[in-house]
């Protein structure tokens, strides 16, 4: 991308910066555990990744300092609820780097998204501590207290807004009868989409996977609404709720394991939104972005080679 | 304004540009290293012995075959040796070069004047006089331009590329605010080698002198001088002939099947001079640049000056210099700076050593994609020429790359991918070689075995027909015996009838 005349370490740090808005978003409505949780991450990643790196032989500070691996636990970090227990995070970030890009031959070989494997390795594993969120903004105190299991989080605890909305419907009620906008997830989803917007500015992103995921998400929202309008979301809180912009602009734009042709993005990025709607509407669990992208990575080599653009002199 | 625009491309600022359009000529030098290999047609054979005493523009050394081309001496001298030397070649191998020692005098060869204006002469005649000129294509392939022109005999058009293929190179730019007359002329030249009826100039928007000054001379209706947007790889013929005529020529094609020649402007000055000043091609202009020079700048040096004599006029520093011929994206990197000028070294490039930006993995980024001007997915073709899978290379059309360097510059880890790319083609020409040797051999074994099984069967044919015959003229024998036996009995019973009729009687 020497459009932005940057090099890939430089990339992945632009990246990280571009988070900061939504992370402050969340920061301003979960309090310090947000902060926590990156903390956690960072530091178990640096930990692992040199282990991991060390024993395959290749250079530890060149594979720590591409940014990539911060990255990926930062992005988990923040999919993690801010009161989750410290080894939630510490366990999905071993198993992200160890199975999700180690294993696999490092940076730029792993065909699944890290983050998101050891998102929804956690969320199989540990779903209760994955569900949790708070309620209300902690105090550094309170949120060292949570997260290290010294105080029980009972008071300070809520499911999320997406699973408040599953869990109601499956009891019967109507969707009317619910107060779903939720203006903390709506902010924090507005922080990512801004950062996204950055990203796209500065060409550190192509428009196509984040623009078709959003329309994935439109379509199949609409569609849904057109035949259960009672029972489902509208589209807007489709948009704005969950996982939606930091996996738009941030989880499924990852280079390595997303479509790499532009209109392989396209159908790539379509697809994952289209998924993302029917986890949240059919599925088991409440959102569905990490699952989506899983799913979508698996078929990245088949869209790839489909859609591979017709070569000068070959038309 | 170019009509067709093809996708991809970078746009570079040239990095070093030189101020002034002024050609300095490099006086002759006391040495010259001629190479004798030559692009088509292999080396060339020496018809000069080690000692003998040559002049300047004197045939020294011929390819053979289909496509002659000449290597001419550029000064006057003593032969002093001819030895394989090292030559600018990505490989680094060494090949067959001639030495000439000067003796100062530059005493031209005696060349026979053609009389007649080239307009009086066949298209024919004009070819052979710029393949005895020895004229290859001066933009840095250096195919024989004798051959390019037979090959597109009957054209309708011929584009000039004055694009100057890649930044950093001026050579083209100078020599087109040096000699306009020269070049509209030499244009006619071809005009008439080869039966364009039109002509189209093309000069990038970032060389608006070079573009004013062959305005000026250009008298000649048929000959149309276009501005094409500044962007590297709109040099490349096919990518030139679709920016200007919009015609993709299929992978594997030709410009000539499509009636199109397309020469380079430096190549166009070479046939003025051989053609209309009777001078073979014992020099060139070559472009001098870099971080290391005080004055980057444009030389004329004879063919074989060593590098480093011109690298001298433009003040290199005197710290440790990385050299490079050619331009800053296709280049061939050199170890020093004790090569010499051969036709194709349009440009030297003298560099500060730096530090090499460290290679990082692969992110799938894409971002080489777009920049492709041949629609690749480097990317995906770096994967698999890494990996050596040729076959799946070649899926992603792997010999469609141009090597452009497009794909490496923009790369945020550094990638050489190019290289990979060009690696991973002479791999495929190694396998595809020993597929064909190994077709050939089953092919024989198979015909020997067909042969021997032939052999067999023929043989078995012709012992049974023997054999019939044998039965069939065993009975026929049977039946003359049995004949010859029944005629002998007859013979007997008359003569015994005979004998007893005696008796009787």
């Amino acid at each position: 991308m020497h459009s932005t005349g940057l090099n890939t370490n430089q990339i992945m740090r632009q990246v990280i910066y571009a988070l900061v808005l939504g992370v402050g978003a969340s920061y301003v409505f979960f309090g310090w555990g947000v902060v926590l949780q990156i903390m956690l991450g960072v530091i178990s990643v640096v930990v692992v990744e040199s282990v991991f790196v060390r024993l395959r032989g290749r250079n530890v500070m060149d594979s720590i300092s591409d940014g990539s691996a911060i990255l990926t636990a930062i992005l988990l970090a923040i999919s993690i609820p801010a009161i989750a227990p410290w080894w939630v995070v510490v366990v999905g970030v071993a198993f992200a780097i160890i199975f999700g890009k180690q294993l696999y031959g490092g940076l730029g070989n792993n065909p699944f998204n890290p983050a998101m494997l050891g998102y929804a390795f956690l969320l199989i594993s540990y779903p209760l501590q994955m569900t949790t969120w708070p309620v209300d903004f902690l105090s550094f105190n309170q949120a060292v207290e949570v997260v290290f299991n010294l105080l029980s989080f009972d008071g300070l605890s809520g499911a999320t807004r997406l699973d408040d909305v599953k869990t109601s419907l499956s009891l019967g009620n109507e969707l009317a009868s619910l107060q779903v906008h939720s203006s903390s997830q709506a902010w924090i989803n507005a922080g990512f989409l801004f950062g996204g917007i950055y990203l796209l500015a500065r060409k550190i992103i192509f428009w196509h996977i984040p623009v078709a995921f959003i329309l994935g998400i439109v379509l199949m929202a609409s569609l849904i609404s057109v035949f259960d309008s009672q029972q489902h979301l509208p589209i807007h809180n489709h948009l704005m709720l969950g996982g939606t912009m930091l996996g738009a602009f941030f989880i499924a734009t990852d280079p390595v394991s997303a479509s790499t042709t532009p209109r392989g993005r396209l159908i790539y990025g379509f697809l994952i939104g289209v998924l993302v709607v029917i986890i949240r509407a059919y599925g088991g669990y409440p959102d569905g972005v990490a699952f989506a992208v899983l799913l979508m990575n698996m078929t990245v080599p088949l869209i790839d080679y489909y859609t591979q653009p017709k070569a000068f002199g070959r038309s | 304004m170019a009509r067709f625009a093809f996708k991809g491309g970078v746009h570079i600022p040239n990095p070093y540009p030189v101020r002034k359009s002024e050609i300095k000529q490099v006086p002759p030098p006391e040495q010259v290293v001629l190479l004798l290999q030559q692009r088509v047609g292999g080396e060339a054979k020496p018809c000069v012995k080690l000692g003998d005493r040559v002049l300047t523009g004197q045939i020294i050394a011929q390819t053979t075959g289909k496509f002659p081309t000449n290597v001419h001496a550029s000064i006057s001298g003593v032969i002093s040796a001819i030895e394989k030397r090292p030559i600018p070649h990505p490989s680094g191998i060494d090949a067959m070069c001639m030495v000439i020692d000067s003796d100062g005098k530059d005493e031209w060869i005696e060349i026979e004047k053609c009389d007649k204006e080239f307009l009086n002469c066949t298209p024919d005649k004009v070819i052979q006089r710029i393949r005895e000129a020895g004229i290859v294509g001066m933009g840095g392939a250096g195919f024989p331009t004798h051959a390019k022109i037979t090959n597109a005999q009957g054209a309708h058009t011929l584009i000039i590329n004055a694009t100057e293929c890649e930044p950093g190179i001026m050579c083209d730019d100078s020599l087109m605010q040096e000699y306009p007359r020269e070049i509209i002329r030499g244009i006619e030249v071809l005009m008439h080698a080869c039966g364009a009826k039109k002509v189209i100039v093309a000069i990038e928007d970032d060389k608006p002198e070079a573009l004013n000054s062959l305005l000026m001379y250009n008298f000649n209706n048929r000959i149309s001088i276009e501005q094409i947007p500044t962007k590297y790889t709109s040099g490349a013929e096919k990518l030139l002939i679709k920016a200007l005529l919009g015609i993709e020529i299929q992978s594997g094609a030709y410009a000539s099947d499509h009636g199109i020649l397309c020469q380079n402007v430096g190549t166009v000055k070479a046939i003025y001079d051989a053609v209309i000043d009777n001078k073979p091609l014992i020099s060139r202009v070559v472009t001098v640049t870099g971080s290391a020079v005080k004055s980057p700048r444009n030389y004329e040096a004879r063919l074989g000056t060593s590098f480093a004599q011109v690298v001298e006029s433009s003040e290199p520093n005197n710290q440790a210099h990385h050299i490079r011929m050619g331009g800053m994206m296709m280049g061939v990197d050199i170890p020093n700076a004790q090569y010499s000028i051969c036709k194709i070294t349009n440009c030297i490039f003298v560099n500060n050593k730096k530090p090499q930006p460290t290679v990082k993995e692969c992110i799938r980024c894409s971002a080489c994609a777009p920049v492709c001007p041949v629609n690749l997915l480097p990317q995906q073709l770096y994967w698999h020429s890494k990996s050596e899978n040729i076959e799946k290379a070649l899926e992603y059309n792997l010999t469609d790359c141009i090597e452009c360097g497009c794909c490496n510059y923009v790369c945020p880890s550094n990638i050489p991918l190019s290289e990979y790319f060009s690696f991973a083609k002479a791999l495929e020409r190694k396998l595809t070689r020993e597929e064909q040797r190994i077709d050939r051999s089953r092919e024989r074994f198979e015909f020997r075995e067909y042969r021997l099984e032939r052999n067999k069967k023929e043989r078995t044919e012709m012992m049974a027909a023997k054999k019939k015959a044998l039965k069939e003229k065993m009975a026929k024998d049977k039946e003359k015996d049995q004949e010859q036996k029944d005629k002998i009995a007859q013979a007997m019973a008359r003569v015994e009838q005979a004998k007893e009729d005696k008796n009787n009687a």
